[in-house]
């Protein structure tokens, strides 16, 4: 409920931040880390679009990219491994006036967190999720994680990867209720901005999976595609994403594509080169957890006695009952 | 001229009947030929009865009793023959239901349904009553039962108003409660963090008896006053807070002190404009502060409260600073009044509840929308001033503006509730015709008559639909709303018993043939008198060459059902083109046949037609040196296409791809004098002299993304130069 009275303060009172007021501590993570466009991006989204700081939280599990709340200046959770979805979707339920970000890594997701994507994505409850996938663990020094691409050497695969790596992005399009996929690569910044942006606004679960390049570890997995612009495949749409043409000519491999269609959205994201960069997937009308299940009962002190002496009661004994 | 047509011309041009062949229609108990069909409407399965079903607030409170049996059919009787018997048992009983109805019964639709099953003998045929009894199991709503009597628009509208305002209520209830539980959560939370709420006896006494031995309060005491906040609230916001939780608390129990809510409902409505406008200009001061208490409160909820900024906004606050958004929030008024009512002060606070903010619905029941022409009252048309009330309202601008027949009340209802809904008054004026007048057709047939006449337009304005009045005004029920007359298909008997069926406009005049106080506009012409240099109304008023000279009649139908031509006057025919010329307006502002629109259409196309003549004829003179002009138009494309794909020039000045820049911090760490961070924290050359062009080129090896460019060297004698140019090179 809104007063013209309040709409008017409510304006006089609109901040406008500048980017260095996202910033939080100084990020630790090491030169070069594709984190860092990650981050940027994120804190312009912030300051774009005039995010209250203390109307905002970012929360992580562990992992590298999980250190992302300490660097934003708003409220944050530095959660355990692989819970950062359901503290999230926790924080949702409890404070749906919040923007709620998810910051998780291949790992912290795909791994140890791979029962809370699957279900994140199915109960699909407003958050922007966003998976720093590097393709390795690099926090605890370059152990190999779910994306780690088959062959490839690390602490705990010293022959090679064994198995192939697992594809966040199809794994996601085969869930019930998916509204959103898509996938950027750290190295197109103003690629990852629009991304994080179209999925911002989506309202639902928006899974962004950002490529991102681990320079301690894994410092030339990229460089084909670095140094190709050819291997990365730009999907356009009206619906979709927009090309700016200074990109646009350099990034010539591009396809027009309608990301409303789920078949061919899998279809795409089983391609591994070209990268697909740009929305895969992206349906409006997936009803959201919250709104599903949400209370209109006001939960005034009353309320909230009425409901626990009604469940008390069944457990108490009554004089006249145990005679 | 023989004689019979010079009185034909006589009476049209004068009114007077000469000559002993015309005879005057008065008690000749006629009607418009178009209307013959419609003798008995209990007959006829049409929109009415309607059913007001209780409590709800959108379009499923007003039901027709004919939709409502066809949805209990298709739920009930199977299709083809097997579902035959039920239907005729149902639709006998909806039959009866509309009798009942017609006749005055009134009541709840159960009753008038056990009712009519009783008439009809359900109680003695056991078929019957099994097809009444499923056909009753699949009647899931119920309420009053209102025909389209003289009063049902005040019915009607009061019926949806009520609905609407005790949703309205409840959601207001709840949002105040939601306000005062939140601003009670800012004074607890300051509690529980004091002294007093950390105390050892508080703590004691939020654990209760059960296990309180369990516990060391005084050391819980001790250890929570060391860790709870140091700032308890200060004095102004617990004030603050405290004044506008009194405020809302009090509102809340005024409004549940209504308790019954439908007591407390009708208090909002009224029979005068005057009263209305009292009892809200009484109640404004307590809107005042209760729309004061709520922005506070939001901006506390929120945290947002500046005290240098809004404490000087709450000290002015007043009426001024309310507007029709935070009126929409409290209840509304109603005024139900009948428009010969609307004389004098009335009418003057009508128009200035109008043009206000007010949250004043106003239901305005015209009772006639005809008025003998008279010269010394100053105006000479037929329409009466009342019937025009909406056009007025619709000039005001910010007013949502209904206007309908009773008959199109049902088809209407989702303008009622969004003009009910509107946030700032509303005029909803219906034309239901009087009681008091003479009784010729049954109100249902007067009141879509005076729509299908365009004597009474059926239209919505809608200040809330968009800025544009395209978007504004609607004509949605109005009949063939393109053309200046409704036609259709009239049928009858010619005097060899031969079917004829001729399609026949149905006028302004017709809608005033209905009405026997105007009988002397017309005159009954002997059949055999009937002639070529007659022509029908509808044709007459078209204006066209081949009906000049010629007088119009109208054809009706006497008690016996036979075909009469009625000759009709001047003044007639002038009201009718008059009533024309409205609803041509009407049919402007609703985008049908815009007369600008159609202007600048015919001039656009014109000069698209003489440009593109131009062009032609311009390609015919230029057909054949074309052809080496344009190899050499094609070949100067080409060239400048290649030039543009070329790469561009490398520049010798460093610089930096900015657009795509990481931020991995590589450039930063290595000399942040000379490069640093723009406003998008992307990397720009920030100084040149800050730096060695050894840096630069270091610069350009790091980084990731490869958007650095040294460009050549400012200082050539820098050492090692000949090694960087080297290095510089893939990076040029």
């Amino acid at each position: 409920m809104t007063t013209r009275a309040h709409e008017c303060l409510m304006r006089m009172y609109e901040e406008e931040h500048n980017l260095e007021e996202y910033q939080g501590s100084i990020p630790r993570w090491c030169t070069g880390c594709g984190d860092n466009a990650i981050l940027t991006a994120v804190q312009r989204l912030c300051r774009d679009e005039k995010l209250r700081p203390e109307k905002t939280v970012f929360v992580s599990g562990i992992g590298c990219s999980s250190r992302f709340p300490h660097y934003m200046k708003t409220y944050g959770f530095h959660g355990i491994h692989g819970r950062a979805l359901p503290i999230a979707e926790g924080i949702r339920l409890a404070r749906p006036d919040l923007h709620v970000f998810v910051n998780t890594g291949d790992g912290d997701c795909c791994s140890i967190g791979a029962a809370h994507w699957v279900h994140a994505i199915r109960y699909n409850m407003n958050l922007t999720v966003m998976v720093h996938d590097n393709h390795i663990y690099g926090l605890t020094k370059m152990q190999a994680s779910p994306t780690t691409p088959k062959g490839l050497r690390s602490k705990t695969t010293p022959r090679g990867a064994w198995l192939d790596a697992l594809n966040p992005l199809t794994v996601t399009l085969g869930i019930q209720n998916v509204s959103f996929v898509a996938q950027a690569v750290d190295w197109i910044p103003e690629l990852v901005y629009d991304i994080i942006s179209r999925a911002f606004h989506h309202k639902g679960c928006s899974f962004v999976r950002i490529i991102q390049r681990c320079p301690e570890f894994l410092p030339n997995l990229f460089d084909p595609w670095l140094h190709d612009p050819n291997r990365t495949l730009l999907l356009t749409h009206e619906k979709g994403l927009h090309v700016s043409p200074a990109l646009g000519k350099l990034y010539k491999n591009q396809q027009e594509y309608d990301p409303t269609d789920l078949n061919r959205a899998r279809e795409i994201a089983s391609v591994e080169d070209p990268i697909p960069v740009g929305i895969l997937y992206h349906n409006p009308e997936v009803p959201c957890y919250e709104d599903v299940r949400a209370i209109t009962q006001l939960r005034t002190p009353e309320f909230i006695q009425r409901g626990l002496e009604t469940e008390l009661d069944k457990f108490t004994v009554w004089p006249q009952a145990a005679d | 001229m023989g004689p019979e047509l010079q009185a034909h011309v006589a009476f049209h041009l004068t009114g007077k009947r000469m000559g002993a062949s015309l005879q005057a229609a008065d008690g000749l108990h006629l009607r418009p030929g178009l209307l013959a069909r419609f003798g008995d409407l209990t007959r006829l399965r049409y929109d009415f009865p309607l059913v007001l079903v209780a409590g709800r607030a959108d379009e499923t409170g007003i039901q027709s009793l004919t939709a409502l049996v066809n949805g209990i059919l298709q739920a009930i009787a199977p299709r083809g023959i097997e579902g035959e018997a039920t239907r005729r048992h149902v639709l006998r009983l909806e039959r009866e239901i509309r009798t009942l109805a017609a006749n005055g019964d009134t009541g709840p639709l159960s009753r008038l349904w056990d009712l009519a099953a009783e008439r009809i003998g359900a109680p003695g045929d056991p078929a019957l009553a099994g097809s009444l009894g499923r056909a009753r199991a699949a009647l899931k709503v119920d309420g009053e039962v209102v025909d389209c009597t003289y009063g049902l628009p005040t019915r009607l509208i009061t019926h949806a108003w009520r609905a609407l305002q005790q949703q309205k209520a409840e959601r207001f209830d709840r949002e105040i409660t939601r306000l005062i539980v939140k601003l009670s959560d800012i004074l607890q939370a300051d509690f529980v963090r004091s002294g007093a709420g950390t105390s050892a006896a508080r703590l004691k006494a939020s654990v209760g008896t059960g296990m309180e031995d369990a516990f060391d309060f005084q050391a819980l005491s001790s250890t929570l006053a060391q860790v709870s906040g140091k700032d308890p609230l200060p004095d102004s916001r617990r004030q603050r807070v405290e004044r506008a939780l009194t405020v809302l608390k009090a509102h809340r129990s005024r409004g549940q002190a209504g308790g019954g809510r439908a007591d407390d409902l009708e208090s909002g409505a009224f029979a005068s404009c005057r009263d209305a406008q009292s009892a809200f200009r009484t109640r404004l001061p307590e809107i005042v502060d209760v729309v004061k208490a709520i922005a506070i409160a939001e901006l506390e909820i929120e945290g947002l409260y500046v005290e240098a900024t809004h404490d000087p906004f709450f000290a002015d606050f007043d009426e001024s600073s309310v507007g029709a958004k935070d009126l929409g929030l409290f209840p509304d008024y109603l005024v139900c009044i009948g428009s010969e009512h609307l004389h004098g002060p009335e009418h003057a606070i009508l128009m200035e509840i109008l043009a206000s903010e007010m949250p004043i619905k106003i239901v305005v029941q015209v009772s006639d929308v005809l008025e003998e022409p008279a010269l010394r009252a100053g105006h000479r048309g037929f329409i009466a001033p009342a019937a025009q009330l909406g056009r007025m309202a619709m000039g005001l601008g910010n007013v949502y503006v209904l206007q309908a027949s009773s008959s199109h009340l049902y088809q209407a209802r989702r303008g009622i509730l969004a003009g009910l809904t509107f946030a700032g008054p509303a005029l909803f004026s219906v034309f239901s015709g009087s009681p008091h007048g003479a009784r010729t057709l049954p109100p249902y047939l007067l009141a879509a008559a005076a729509m299908q006449s365009r004597a009474f337009p059926a239209f919505t304005y809608d200040p809330a639909a968009g800025p544009e009045w395209a978007a504004r005004v609607a004509l949605d029920g109005n009949p063939q709303p393109e053309a200046d007359w409704p036609v259709h298909e009239f049928g009858y008997e010619d005097e060899a018993r031969q079917n004829v069926t001729e399609p026949v406009a149905f006028t302004f005049v017709d809608f005033i043939a209905c009405d026997p106080r105007y009988a002397r506009h017309f005159a009954v012409v002997p059949q055999a008198e009937w002639n070529g240099s007659m022509v029908p109304v509808g044709s007459s008023l078209t204006g066209a060459p081949a009906v000049a000279g010629k007088v119009p009649y109208l054809q009706m139908v006497n008690g016996d059902h036979a075909l009469q031509r009625a000759l009709v006057d001047e003044k007639l025919l002038s009201a009718a083109q008059r009533c024309r010329e409205m609803w041509h307006s009407l049919q402007e502002l609703g985008g049908i046949h815009s007369s600008q629109a159609e202007r600048l259409l015919a001039r656009e196309r014109k000069g698209w037609e003489e440009q593109k003549q131009r062009e032609i004829e311009a390609l015919k003179r230029e057909a054949k040196p074309a052809a080496p002009a344009a190899a050499s138009a094609a070949a100067a494309a080409k060239s400048a296409a290649v030039e543009a794909a070329e790469p561009e020039q490398p520049s010798d000045d460093p610089y930096i791809e900015t657009p795509r820049c990481t931020t991995c911090n590589e450039c930063t760490n290595l000399n942040n004098r000379m490069f640093a961070y723009d406003a998008n924290k992307q990397a720009i050359i920030a100084d040149i002299n800050a730096g060695t062009y050894r840096e630069l080129v270091e610069a350009a090896e790091t980084c990731q993304v490869s958007i650095i460019h040294p460009g050549k060297p400012r200082n050539p004698n820098e050492p090692g130069i000949a090694d960087l140019l080297k290095r510089a090179e893939p990076f040029l």
